[in-house]
């Protein structure tokens, strides 16, 4: 029987350890989530101490794997691996997956700054229009006729208002 | 062109609330007039405010394009008249007219300098302004004792019909500047 060993990583999102997971080949259908942390199986089909929530079942690794999973901590995912895969799915795998866990992570924070600017926009895009709409309201209201010319994000209101 | 500072207050790139046709608006910094009720008491303040060249200046109106002329206010244009000429006469040059607001009398502006600007100027909107004799529905005036001049040839009372009253203008993030004479408006 193989001993497992656990290596600390610093990826603590789910969500990106699986993007990353499936970029390096793990993808869905590959992979056992589970919120309540599972029991590894080992090659000879039972069950070991190790628990994980994240698992890649052994028959996606080799013939002779054991599961291999991610166990998760408040500091971040452990990588629970047994000695026999180490080879193939140690240190070097790790820091693949690591890497990919970062572009995913950047994708998504560049995803999320995007949509953030995009609500901001939004936001001021309604604030201009309130204020447009309240002005020509109050200057038809008094007799003016109203102009609207729009300069990309700019508003003007040319107000006329003829005394003869 | 000289290279003299003009201390200017701010400035819009297009407006038609400020005189014929669609014209670059520029508010001078500095006005010892102090008239009671003045729209734009942020501008009495001699302190250097923003400094710029008329060529730098003249680039902003370049910028501007496709208007009709300058506008001058403030503040006071005239205790400025010595820096601001150069930047006139380029203007003048580029076949743009000038109209100019300020809080003297025409007759009050005798000197050899203020001449210079005046003999620059299309249009004049001269006196004092009074709030107890506001203008409502007047083109181009305040109160009801102010005067406008038509200088040169350019320029005459039907010109004025097209003046907008007033204008605002909401920048991207809400803010609403009015420019021309709001105050109706504004105080409804």
């Amino acid at each position: 029987m193989s001993a497992y060993i656990t290596v600390a990583t610093p990826m603590i999102d789910r969500d990106l350890l699986l993007q990353a997971l499936a970029d390096v080949g793990f993808g869905e259908g590959r992979i056992v989530v589970s919120d309540e942390p599972l029991p590894l199986v080992g090659y000879e089909g039972s069950q070991r101490a190790q628990v994980a929530n994240v698992i890649v079942r052994r028959q996606y690794l080799s013939a002779a794997s054991n599961d291999l999973g991610f166990i998760s901590t408040p500091t971040g995912y452990r990588l629970i691996v047994s000695d026999y895969d180490r080879p193939r799915f140690g240190a070097t795998w790790l820091v693949q997956v690591s890497e990919r866990y970062r572009a995913r992570e950047a994708e998504r924070d560049a995803r999320l700054r995007a949509e953030e600017l995009e609500r901001e926009r939004e936001r001021k895009r309604q604030l201009v229009e309130a204020q447009r709409s309240a002005i020509e309201a109050k200057a038809k209201r008094l007799g003016y006729s109203v102009t609207v010319e729009r300069n990309q994000e700019k508003v003007r209101l040319v107000l006329v208002r003829r005394t003869y | 062109m000289s290279g003299r500072f003009i201390n200017i207050a701010r400035w819009i790139s297009r407006s038609r609330a400020n005189g014929p046709g669609e014209r670059f608006v520029l508010w001078v910094q500095g006005c010892g007039l102090a008239c009671e009720g003045c729209w734009n008491p942020d501008t009495w303040s001699f302190a250097p405010r923003q400094l710029l060249t008329p060529d730098q200046l003249l680039r902003e109106v370049d910028r501007a394009g496709g208007i009709e002329g300058i506008t001058l206010s403030g503040g006071e244009p005239f205790t400025q008249a010595e820096a601001l000429v150069p930047f006139v006469e380029s203007v003048r040059s580029r076949g743009l007219s000038v109209l100019v607001f300020t809080g003297f009398e025409r007759a009050e502006l005798r000197s050899r300098v203020a001449s210079r600007l005046l003999a620059l100027t299309d249009v004049l909107v001269a006196g004092r302004y009074d709030h107890t004799q506001v203008a409502k529905g007047l083109r181009l005036l305040g109160s009801q004792n102010q005067r406008i001049h038509f200088l040169s040839g350019r320029y005459g009372p039907e010109d004025l019909d097209d003046v907008a009253r007033c204008e605002a203008h909401i920048a991207p993030d809400g803010v609403v500047t009015w420019t021309g004479f709001p105050g109706e408006f504004v105080n409804e």
